[in-house]
């Protein structure tokens, strides 16, 4: 009996890859079905509603963008706010505002806030959408540094950002500030922008090209190794496979006890909980009597 | 000499599957009688048919390849070549062919016809010499073992070394630890068919040669002792150690494995061989035709590894880019 061997590899082939194939299909036929069923968002852009507002929106009083990069970064808010219907400001400062969390923290959620509402931003009516981003610089890198930034949201914004989307927001910014302020603060307003774009809604998890790439690579290759070689053989042997009966003749068997030592270590009881000014502030009124959220972060 | 059946002339053979001499032709068992050649002259002239058979260096037992009969040479397993004992084949051909497919049938990446019956027919039944060494020795060991203990008492935590010296005076015994004494065969190969079951150790007679091919011993014992020697030293070792526990560090001052008494005996061993060429490469399989542990490594196909790592990398694009698709819609 011997087998048909063409038609025996393509079974066994198949057979090999039956699990994975349904896999693809399915998630084939799933991209495909979504695709074909998911309407992009119209977006039907709401014209801005605030006269009373400045059109400016960078305010670098601390100096630590260029003119041009301030220009640049004007022209991407206004791109942004078009996309998420929020007013976007940015403002950097320079000045002491306390050296304990507490003062640090009232300091800053006072100046974002009331620079927000003196200003009436908002994007859909004044004290309206939109939030603004306070960036302290007071002696920052020092150890007596000041430096920090607070977010202060507003309308739909207020209601958008929460905890976990401000540290995405910190996350942006931190990345790289001591390099360029500009590109930071680009980043940081990319994101808060997002969030008031989709209103909050979880960001759709997006996998870098990179990674739908190179992963099946990098499985594939450790599949290629690992098939490519093979043992012969195992060694099932035992010490004892020689010798008779697997018996041995014990003549001395001795652990004799020579000497102890003991040595003792303090136990460390751990408290190191972070301190830091900031976190979360959660929804508060302003001086100005206007509803605002955010939080902030030192460094 | 070769083995004749008594009723029709045929060449009798060694059955493992009946562990006697039959006659392949007429059936009929244990009823044979041996033919020696005429004359002593020329040890490669067939007894049976007077044909010249190709014989190598070392081969003490072939078949002729114009009458096809077992001979064995007798010059070659008698006198300083006459084997202490041997094991029988306790395998048969066909019995070996379904083992090796099923031992490889769910290998994916063999060539086609890898486990074709026109193939595996090429395997060849071999007497392999062995040498084996008996040793009686005694073992030593010293080393410095340690026991932790520890606990806490306050805000202290307290850790508890204690020493000890450890001694092991042991004598082990070792009988017939195998070394192969077959240039064509390879060492590790042959190592890793092991451990035979010496309960099947038989007296040699040639007969259990009729229908298989046989080397003699290609060196003499002191040649391939070392490697019996290193095998007895590392179990040795190993049984030192195994005899010590409980410590949670050991480390070894000294130890030593001397030899008391040794003797060696020649043995043939029965290993059936399946030579694959493949893309003008040997692939030789050996399986031990007592125990039938298989040792060898499957041909790779390599256009074939290449085809499913293909396979596999594209339908996981696939996937991951469907996937990524899916998420972003969501």
């Amino acid at each position: 009996m011997d087998y048909d061997f063409k038609k025996e590899e393509r079974k066994r082939y198949f057979k090999y890859f039956s699990v994975w194939m349904i896999i693809a299909a399915i998630a084939v036929l799933i991209f495909g079905v979504m695709k074909l069923t998911h309407k992009e968002e119209v977006v039907t852009a709401n014209e801005r509603n605030n006269s009373q507002a400045p059109s400016q929106r960078v305010y670098d009083f601390a100096e630590v963008l260029t003119s041009s990069e301030e220009q640049k970064l004007e022209e991407l808010i206004a791109k942004y706010e078009v996309q998420s219907e929020c007013d976007l400001v940015l403002v950097t400062i320079d000045q002491a505002v306390g050296v304990s969390d507490s003062e640090w923290t009232n300091t800053m959620v006072n100046l974002a806030d009331d620079f927000y509402d003196q200003n009436a931003f908002g994007y859909d009516q004044p004290h309206g959408d939109g939030a603004v981003l306070v960036d302290n610089w007071y002696h920052a890198g020092q150890s007596d540094s000041q430096a920090g930034a607070w977010l202060s949201t507003s309308g739909k914004l207020e209601y958008a950002i929460g905890p976990s989307e401000e540290n995405a927001v910190w996350d942006a910014l931190d990345a790289g500030l001591d390099i360029s302020a500009y590109e930071a603060y680009a980043r940081a307003i990319k994101k808060i922008a997002h969030y008031g774009k989709t209103d909050g809604a979880s960001e759709p998890i997006q996998i870098p090209w990179a990674v739908v790439l190179i992963v099946p690579t990098i499985i594939a290759a450790i599949y290629a190794g690992a098939n490519m070689k093979q043992a012969p053989g195992k060694d099932t042997t035992t010490p004892m496979t020689y010798v008779p009966g697997g018996k041995a003749n014990m003549n001395a068997q001795r652990d004799d006890f020579i000497r102890k030592s003991v040595s003792k270590v303090k136990i460390e009881t751990s408290s190191s909980s972070r301190s830091g000014g900031g976190g979360s502030y959660g929804h508060h009124t302003s001086s100005g009597g206007f509803s605002h959220g955010g939080g902030g972060h030192r460094r | 000499m070769i083995f004749k059946c008594k009723n029709c002339g045929g060449n009798a053979v060694y059955s493992p599957e009946k562990k006697m001499m039959v006659c392949p032709y007429c059936e009929s068992e244990n009823s044979y009688a041996r033919k020696d050649k005429e004359t002593t002259y020329g040890l490669e002239v067939c007894p049976e048919c007077g044909g010249t058979i190709p014989v190598e260096q070392y081969d003490s037992a072939m078949k002729c390849p114009y009458c096809d009969n077992s001979v064995i040479f007798n010059e070659r397993v008698e006198g300083e070549y006459l084997p202490k004992f041997v094991i029988p084949f306790e395998l048969g051909k066909e019995k070996v062919k379904g083992m090796i497919r099923d031992r490889f049938k769910k290998y994916t990446f063999a060539p086609s016809d890898f486990l074709s019956e026109a193939r595996l027919d090429s395997m060849k039944g071999i007497y392999v010499p062995f040498w084996f060494y008996d040793y009686q020795t005694n073992a030593v060991y010293e080393g410095e073992g340690t026991k932790v203990r520890s606990w806490t008492s306050g805000s202290y935590r307290y850790t508890e070394t204690s020493y000890y010296s450890v001694v092991r005076d042991m004598n082990i015994p070792f009988e017939k630890l195998p070394a192969d004494a077959s240039i064509k065969m390879n060492d590790s190969i042959m190592d890793l068919m092991e451990p035979y079951d010496y309960s099947k150790l038989k007296d040699f007679t040639p007969e259990y040669l009729s229908g298989f091919n046989a080397e003699y011993y290609n060196m003499p014992a002191e040649e391939v002792e070392n490697r019996a020697k290193l095998k007895m030293e590392g179990d040795a070792s190993a049984i030192l150690r195994n005899s010590i526990s409980g410590y949670n560090t050991l480390i070894k001052k000294n130890e030593n494995v001397r030899i008391l008494s040794r003797s060696t005996a020649y043995g043939l061993m029965p290993v059936w061989q399946y030579i694959y060429q493949y893309k003008n490469q040997d692939y030789p399989f050996y399986v031990n035709g007592e125990t039938g542990k298989i040792i060898g490594t499957a041909p790779l196909s390599k256009g074939k590894v290449w085809a499913y790592t293909l396979t596999l990398w594209g339908l996981l694009t696939v996937i991951f880019v469907a996937v990524k698709g899916i998420l972003g819609l969501m």
